[in-house]
């Protein structure tokens, strides 16, 4: 077994650092030593290995990725939480301490796999915390559901739960809606119950320039709808900041934001300074105020009124 | 040398005491009381309880200043002790009176007191060998807290981080027994299969103070696997328990350091991050300004979960450090003559070739290596370093 092991190590060294390998090799191991995560996850070493030197990336491997207390499933194409949101969710939910009899809705566009309004829906109060989250893709409407099961967080029969119902539960909800954000009939689709006291969203938002250089794990595994900041080729040479304006233009026409609600916006390299002036000029917000990741780099934009 | 011994009562008196003699009787009954009623330990008590009728004395009911609400605690904590004094007085006052019926001519009588007088001086001296020490030596103020057991490879090379590897696999089984849920928090490993340093969490009621006697330098003694011409090696690892509880409570954190002394670094460079980047970059490191203490972390998969075992890490350095500097005055206001361990100081030897482990502070060998490895010949001495503890506590006490 040993011996396997050491093998295969230097094989994975092949493609990453001789620490990362390490790492990577032991929580395969780990991995394989548990439960499996899902039906597609490798039962054998010598298969998560061959996958990773392929430039697979390890969370899908592996099948899951820890967020903070949550352990979430990771499946392929959707978005891989990053460190980086992990990081930002954990200072939004300090801002807040809701209760059960003061309780907070939450909106989150874009959501992927789920993570943020799980990770709020974790960290806050039972009863406290009715999140809903948008997606256009069916994959990760599917797995932000099966999130939301496999971490114990209620999602509502019915639909976005109204607000005169948060009383009666003792759970936080979190309710997953296909729908495309761009069109702005989405709102009333979708059954939404605004306005909202939390709007988060790490929309799409690298520019198309950067996307044809992204690294093989990310671009050819994750979908590119989760990851291209123009999705349409009307803006040849974009910043990648579609969907700011986006939900600029939400905030704007369909007051979906309470007066003392809170917007949270991730953002990609450099970008920081021009959403916060969408979010200002455009989206009508009085305050905006930068955050900076772990590694110092400008990351996400609050906005307030 | 064991409790009894050390409070100056010989266990024969005991003994002698129950097998009466006709002529002798009443000299040697007599004799068993007064060493009883002499022992030191028995005069501390006295004391305690003098200083804390002179305490009530001194305390005003209705006017309570600060310094009476100091001694109404200190009243209060003492108030076990008068019970346990009452019922001394009460038992040896029944002892007293026992005592002449032991040479009445009556020999039914006779066989009735001897059978009284034994039963109550065995009353007494179950108070002295387990009741007052019971309620003298302080609690401690570990008693609820897991554990951190912290490995350092030291010299020896690859042999010792091989032995690392024994040593740790060692204290996961004996927490097992225990009934604590042990884990392994971080590891370092070499090249050819040893650990160079690791981190276990062990967690459970108990299991920093039973585990405590452990931090010292572990010495293991063989002849290495990679050894071609069968030369005996010495290396050594170092052992550091710290304690750690299950869940800091918001606010406790103050007490040990301040945030803003924190600097919370991330590894590498991560180029634009964000959506750019999908390679897991968890690893942390803290670092505690005014001690200078560091902790890095990576081996869990989210960053979250590295800060949050990083701090676990820091407060649990910080915490062993408290306690080290409570101790060390403590010890210099009362110029203390039991030793402090120290850290760098060998505690153990494994010697394989002769199938022997020596505890140095116990003076003992268990003759049988694996049954250490095990756990259980550990338990077993654990459990002597233990009382070894309690016995020099209480010496601590009796030299006041
Ligand atoms: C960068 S991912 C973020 C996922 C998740 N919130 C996170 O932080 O890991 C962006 C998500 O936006 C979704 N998306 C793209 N276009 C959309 C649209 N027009 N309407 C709604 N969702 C869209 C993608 O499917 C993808 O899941």
């Amino acid at each position: 077994m040993r011996r396997v092991a050491s093998r295969l190590l230097h094989v994975l060294e092949r493609v990453l650092d001789a620490e990362s390998a390490v790492r990577e090799l032991r929580w395969m191991q780990e991995v394989l030593a548990g439960p499996k995560p899902s039906p597609s996850t490798s039962t054998t070493l010598e298969d998560m290995v061959a996958r990773r030197v392929r430039g697979e990336p390890l969370q899908y491997i592996l099948g899951t990725q820890p967020f903070g207390p949550l352990t979430l499933l990771t499946r392929a194409p959707v978005l891989i939480p990053r460190t980086e949101t992990e990081d930002w969710a954990h200072r939004l939910a300090e801002m807040r301490q809701p209760t059960r009899h003061k309780p907070l809705s939450v909106l989150d566009l874009c959501t992927g796999s789920g993570c943020i309004p799980l990770l709020l829906c974790s960290l806050w109060a039972p009863g406290s915390t009715h999140a809903c989250g948008v997606d256009i893709s069916e994959d990760a409407i599917k797995l932000s559901a099966d999130n939301a099961r496999a971490n114990d967080i209620a999602i509502p029969e019915k639909g976005p739960l109204p607000p005169h119902e948060f009383r009666l539960r003792d759970r936080n909800t979190f309710t997953p809606l296909l729908g495309n954000i761009r069109d702005s009939a989405f709102v009333v689709a979708s059954g939404l119950h605004p306005p909202f006291d939390i709007i988060t969203s790490n929309p799409p938002y690298i520019p198309k320039r950067e996307y044809d250089e992204l690294p093989v794990s990310v671009k050819d595994f994750e979908d590119h709808r989760a990851l291209l900041g123009d999705p349409d080729d009307t803006v040849p040479d974009g910043r990648g900041l579609t969907f700011y304006h986006t939900i600029a233009e939400l905030l704007n026409s369909n007051k979906l934001l309470k007066c003392d609600g809170i917007v949270a916006l991730e953002v990609g390299a450099g970008q920081a300074r021009d959403v916060a002036s969408i979010m200002e000029n455009q989206g009508g917000m009085r305050h905006t105020r930068i955050w900076n990741d772990p590694w110092g780099k400008e990351r996400v934009v609050i906005a307030t009124n | 040398m064991s409790i009894l011994s050390r409070l100056n009562l010989r266990p024969h008196t005991f003994s002698a005491a129950c097998r009466v003699h006709k002529n002798r009787t009443y000299s040697t009954q007599q004799h068993a009381f007064t060493d009883l009623d002499n022992a030191p330990i028995v005069q501390l008590v006295r004391r305690k309880l003098q200083e804390r009728s002179k305490l009530q004395s001194e305390t005003s009911e209705d006017r309570v200043s600060a310094e009476d609400v100091a001694r109404i605690k200190k009243i209060k904590e003492l108030e076990q002790l008068q019970h346990a004094w009452e019922e001394w007085t009460q038992v040896a006052k029944s002892l007293q009176e026992t005592t002449p019926l032991l040479s009445d001519s009556d020999p039914a009588m006779r066989a009735l007191a001897e059978e009284e007088h034994a039963s109550l001086t065995q009353e007494l001296s179950a108070m002295v060998e387990t009741t007052f020490p019971r309620l003298l030596i302080p609690a401690s103020s570990t008693a609820h807290m897991s554990a951190l057991v912290e490995l350092r490879s030291g010299v020896g090379g690859s042999e010792s981080s091989l032995f690392l590897g024994e040593i740790m696999r060692m204290y996961l089984r004996v927490a097992g027994s225990y009934g604590w849920k042990a884990s392994v928090l971080s590891r370092n490993e070499t090249e050819n299969g040893g650990i160079k340093d690791a981190i276990l969490e062990v967690k459970g009621e108990g299991a920093y103070d039973i585990l405590r006697w452990e931090s010292g330098v572990h010495r293991v003694q063989r002849v290495p696997a990679t050894e071609a011409n069968g030369r005996v090696h010495t290396s050594t690892v170092s052992v550091m328990v710290l304690p750690t509880s299950e869940d800091s409570e918001p606010g406790k954190d103050e007490e040990l350091f301040k945030m803003s002394d924190v600097r919370i670094e991330v590894m590498r460079a991560r180029g634009a991050g964000g959506q750019h980047v999908n390679k897991t970059e968890s690893a942390v490191r803290l670092v505690h300004d005014p001690t200078g203490i560091t902790v890095s972390m990576q081996d869990e998969r989210s960053q979250h979960q590295n800060k949050r075992r990083a701090f676990q890490v820091l407060r649990a350095r910080l915490m062993d450090r408290k306690l080290e500097e409570e101790m060390a005055q403590r010890r210099a206001v009362r110029k203390n003559l039991v030793r402090s361990a120290d850290r760098s100081e060998k505690v153990r030897t494994y010697n394989y070739a002769q199938d022997r482990v020596t505890d140095h502070r116990l003076g003992w060998s268990v003759m049988n290596l694996l049954s250490v490895m095990e756990g259980d010949a550990l338990r077993d001495i654990l459990q002597a370093l233990e009382e070894k503890h309690g016995e020099e506590q209480l010496e601590e006490l009796l030299t006041e």
